[in-house]
């Protein structure tokens, strides 16, 4: 019996079978990636890997595009990683020996935050130092390195421009097809969304499902209120029970029952849903930051607008409007930003020079900065550049090029970080507490009580 | 081959002792034949575990050099969020949902389409495709559809039923079942595959019989076809109970977990935790407490398996 | 299955299975139309267009072909063991495999990062490969096993009566039996190998080495979102597993022969 059951058959067999599956999946190594040999660093060739979650992958194309004219023997692959996965993939990536070069960093403590990364990080200083000189700090928007730079002073990206939240953009075919103007006024805003109402239509869009653009609402609210409070509390010297900070929650409470926010906010997300419905023109108004002056042009706002799922995509001229003055206080309309993006330079790269050359072109480069600022999605981090109206088709020049103008003017004045201070635990707590005050679970003090306790400890 | 010619002394060991378990004293043994498939998976995988139980023990950020050992203080964390309770108790009713719900329709589908209707194929691919589907592709459509003013809310209101429109996604008290609809819209295609295999193995002969003795479609379904697939269920039992723990991408795509962690699972707590949060000591500890869970529950339903002596052998 | 005969019954029947097909048509519908939005079929075009298309697809084919492979020849012959033969200890080792399911793939991305460097094998297909076989095992293992369970001992004893080996009534007797749950097992890790989005995402570095689940991020940027190129991308994504599934479901139909299991 034992003869027919043998045990050493058996194990033959199911050898024999490994190891016929490992030859036929063996034969698959041969087409396994490898990255290149690395030859000696040399700052004018090379190959270097970058990886981001911004530009978009044909945006990124065309910026190394325009960097090989200078520099052809470097080659730069840019891989684009979707935004809620980048810090998945980057943390591994940086830990290994064939990760990027150059990596996306951020100010603060959202994606690719510069507590998490700034380990892998080269010191950056010299090197703009070298192409920008020793006056480089006052040739580049202050907003850029002051985020970007650790506390123990090593300049760890550079960035490539800055965006702005705080504004508010409209749609001024809607208002005009019902007769109305953006409000001013917080009793305005209440006003015009009911007029919207009556025609059936949303007035103005959050995606209060997204904790960072509540944060950014939250925000500008306190600002209209009292400038420099949320600033103050972010860096933990104002407390969040202040008086003004509770205001500003008790407004940001009502615009969810007086009809300035639409009907289930709370499960839409501000991407896609909010971004396509603007663009859709199903909605009048969004709170969105300087990063939406790309669908200012032509090819952007069509391109938008198609994407939005409109059929025949007509484009309109959105424009930015002050964000309303919600208490009538009088105080200028708030803006706050950071660096959009730096870039890193891994301290394990081989290609390390190469590296920094791309880097340093990208971020100090006149003609690459003409590309950033052309392209109307950052603010060029060279503050001797600005967009070339010429070369910038817009949906609708006399409306649009002043507002943009004085946007743009506006921010670059800009010193009050979006992100930059915020810690990854304190923008959760932050979030937590819109989104109780928004569902109704929590009185904007007991909520704010509840992020003092969460901040201090 | 010297671990197959152990495994043939344990197989004579097992002879010797005999009579008490006939059925492995015609058995010849099995080692070899599960071991591949265990140092692969086990060994891969609970290296994971055993490295995971170690990060569990340290404050750290997963990239920074510094660590601080801090022996079990992220257990104790664990057990004093209120936020983990709550993944626990959306997890246990997500395993009771969606299994009862996956499972009977899976059920009644494969039985429905080996009764070969007319277009069973476009039948089949209409429940298939959802499976195949990325959540992070159909995100987005779904809340769209559970909009306030979406498509769910329209159909409610063209069938007379408007007074139940409502904006489904940003209450707390709905978002949760949106987010069952949506796992049982993609798991339904599993169950049917499973048990349509399933019921391709019952011995027609029996169906005859029983039809020759006058059993109608209902009776047939409960009083044969569904014992003949109790190995099926009880696989799609064990099967949504990883499901409902594992459960990710579905809340964190659709609503993030929110609104106020009413969609919280353990999954999106942990990924939250470990990646963005980069408390990677306090996500590790609550992935092993996520895997003492699964082994209490595979030790419970396998303890239910054989209380209704299914298996003897085992 | 469910008697038919009568034409009255059969239009009932159909007409259940209608109603009950619905819920699950309705977002796909959504998806299709969403995917026709904005420039109709130029969304298509211009997803098909993506001149990386041909390489992603071969990649993930390759992925997908080397992880079946492995799970097939991994999974029959465990489920076999676990099934047929004699293990001391057999329920701990099971649950020991079907624990392992449960751990997200987030939280094993550190582990199996260290444990693909020290093996050298970090951006390279193995990466990829090794991880899905690991974690699809265990699923397709519990699955296999419940059919062989089903597949009566006498079968396989009438084999050995006749002079053959396990090994060879495992081949003769077993393997064609379970051709049903096979090719299930097939569709499944296809289907886990095809989808997987965080494993080539993290594992390749390189980016020919990228997998078509990466599609969809030609047409996402931070702060735009072409859903309806997004949601074509989806469709041209999930067309060969549609395929797949279409063309072994005629096993799981014609089941096993009805005389060999009597």
């Amino acid at each position: 019996m034992n003869g027919f059951w043998s045990g050493r058959r058996r194990g033959k067999s199911i050898a024999a079978a490994v190891v016929a599956a490992g030859l036929l999946v063996g034969s698959l190594a041969g087409c396994s990636g490898s990255s290149g040999s690395s030859s000696a660093d040399s700052a004018t060739k090379g190959t270097v890997n970058w990886w981001g979650w911004t530009p978009e992958i044909g945006v990124g194309k065309a910026y190394i595009a325009a960097f090989n004219k200078v520099y052809p023997n470097i080659k730069v692959t840019y891989k684009q990683v979707a935004t809620a996965s980048y810090d998945a993939a980057i943390r591994p990536a940086l830990a290994s020996n064939v990760g990027p070069d150059v990596f996306n960093m951020a100010p603060g403590g959202g994606i690719g935050s510069i507590a998490a990364y700034q380990g892998s990080a080269i010191d950056l200083a010299p090197v703009v130092q070298k192409a920008l000189g020793s006056d480089w700090k006052s040739k580049v928007a202050a907003i850029g390195p002051v985020g970007l730079t650790t506390s123990s002073g090593k300049l760890a990206a550079l960035s490539v421009g800055s965006t702005f939240a705080g504004s508010v953009w409209v749609n001024p075919d809607m208002f005009a097809k019902y007769g109305l103007t953006p409000p001013k006024t917080f009793a305005d805003w209440v006003k015009v969304c009911s007029a919207f109402a009556s025609h059936n239509v949303t007035c103005f869009e959050q995606g209060a499902g997204d904790p960072g653009f509540n944060m950014d609402l939250l925000h500008a609210i306190a600002d209209s209120i009292k400038p420099g409070v949320w600033s103050k509390a972010a860096a933990g010297k104002a407390k969040w029970t202040d008086p003004t900070l509770v205001q500003a929650m008790t407004v940001f409470k009502s615009m969810f029952s007086n009809g300035i926010i639409q009907k289930g906010a709370l499960g839409v997300q501000q991407y896609p849903d909010v971004n396509n419905d603007f663009m859709a023109g199903k909605t009048a108004m969004v709170m969105m930051g300087t990063w939406y002056m790309q669908y200012s042009t032509v090819a952007g706002a069509t391109a938008a607008v198609s994407a939005a799922g409109v059929a025949n995509a007509k484009p309109f001229p959105i424009v930015s409007i002050p964000f309303p003055d919600v208490t009538g206080a009088g105080n200028p309309a708030p803006l706050f930003g950071d660096a959009d993006y730096g870039l890193a330079v891994n301290t394990k790269s081989t290609h390390q020079k190469a590296a920094e050359t791309f880097v340093t072109w990208l971020a100090t480069n006149e003609a690459a900065q003409q590309v950033v600022a052309n392209s109307l999605n950052d603010i060029s981090a060279l503050s001797s550049v600005s967009p070339k109206w010429s070369d910038v088709t817009l949906v609708d020049q006399s409306s649009q090029q002043s507002t943009l103008e004085s946007l743009i003017g506006n921010a670059s004045k800009i010193t009050e970080p979006r992100l930059g201070d915020l810690s990854t635990p304190l923008g959760q707590a932050i979030g937590v507490a819109t989104a109780s005050v928004a569902g109704g679970q929590a009185t904007p003090t007991a909520a704010l009580t509840t992020l003092q306790s969460s901040a201090k400890g | 081959m010297t671990s197959s010619s152990r495994t043939a002394e344990t197989a004579d060991r097992a002879q010797g002792r005999g009579a008490a378990r006939r059925r492995s004293f015609l058995r010849p043994t099995g080692y070899a034949w599960i071991l591949p498939a265990l140092v692969f998976s086990v060994g891969l995988l609970y290296y994971s575990v055993g490295y995971t139980g170690y990060i569990s023990t340290l404050n750290w950020n997963g990239t920074a050099p510094d660590v601080t050992h801090v022996g079990l203080a992220n257990y104790a964390k664990a057990f004093g969020d209120p936020v983990f309770w709550l993944t626990i108790q959306h997890t246990a009713i997500s395993f009771v949902v969606t299994f009862t719900l996956s499972t009977l329709l899976g059920f009644v589908f494969a039985a429905l389409l080996h009764s070969r209707p007319w277009f069973g194929g476009l039948y089949k691919v209409a429940l298939f495709v959802p499976v195949v589907l990325a959540p992070a592709i159909m995100a987005p459509v779904f809340r769209q559809i559970f909009a306030n003013d979406g498509q769910f809310n329209w159909l409610l209101e063209h069938i007379g039923l408007g007074a139940l429109a409502q904006p489904w996604l940003a209450q707390s008290g709905t978002a949760l079942a949106v987010i069952l609809a949506i796992t049982i819209w993609g798991g339904t295609g599993v169950s049917f595959i499973l048990y349509s295999a399933a019921m391709g193995q019952i011995d027609p002969e029996q169906l005859e019989a029983a039809e020759l003795d006058g059993a109608g479609n209902i009776r047939r379904l409960v009083s044969i076809i569904w014992p003949n697939v109790r190995g099926t269920t009880l696989a799609l039992a064990t099967l949504s109970a990883i499901g409902a723990l594992k459960t990710f991408d579905i809340p964190y795509l659709v609503t993030v977990g929110g609104p106020n962690f009413a969609t919280e699972f353990l999954g999106t707590l942990i990924y939250r935790t470990s990646i963005p949060l980069g408390q990677v000591g306090y996500g590790a500890a609550l992935s092993i407490l996520l895997l003492v869970i699964a082994l209490v529950m595979a030790i419970v339903l396998n303890a239910g398996r054989n209380k209704r002596g299914a298996r003897t052998d085992a | 299955m469910l008697e038919s005969r009568r034409r009255s019954s059969r239009v009932i029947l159909q007409i259940i299975l209608t109603i009950l097909v619905i819920p699950f048509v309705l977002p796909l519908v959504a998806m299709v139309q969403g995917s026709l939005a904005g420039s109709g079929w130029g969304n298509y075009l211009a997803v098909l267009s993506v001149p990386e298309l041909p390489l992603f697809f071969r990649n993930s084919a390759l992925i997908a072909v080397a992880t079946i492979v492995i799970v097939y020849v991994f999974t029959m012959l465990a489920a076999f063991g676990f099934a047929k033969l004699h293990i001391r200890g057999k329920s701990f080792y099971f649950w020991l495999l079907i624990a392992a399911l449960t751990l997200p793939e987030v939280v094993l991305l550190t582990p199996l990062f260290a444990t693909m460097t020290s093996l050298n094998l970090y951006n390279t297909y193995w990466a990829v490969i090794l991880p899905l076989s690991a974690l699809q095992l265990p699923f397709t293992v519990l699955l296999a096993r419940n059919f062989i369970d089903g597949i009566p001992d006498e079968l396989i004893e009438a084999a050995r009566i006749d002079g053959a080996s396990t090994v060879l009534a495992f081949w003769h007797i077993v393997l064609p039996l379970t051709r049903p749950i096979g090719a299930a097992i097939i569709v499944f890790t296809l289907l886990g190998a095809w989808n997987d989005y965080l494993l080539p995402l993290v594992f390749l570095v390189d980016p020919s080495t990228q997998t078509i689940t990466q599609l969809p991020q030609f047409f996402v940027g931070q702060f735009s979102n072409d859903q309806t190129k997004v949601l074509a991308s989806a469709v041209i994504t999930a067309l060969p597993e549609v395929i797949a599934y279409l063309c072994l479901q005629r096993l799981f139909e014609r089941g096993l022969s009805a005389g060999a299991l009597k």
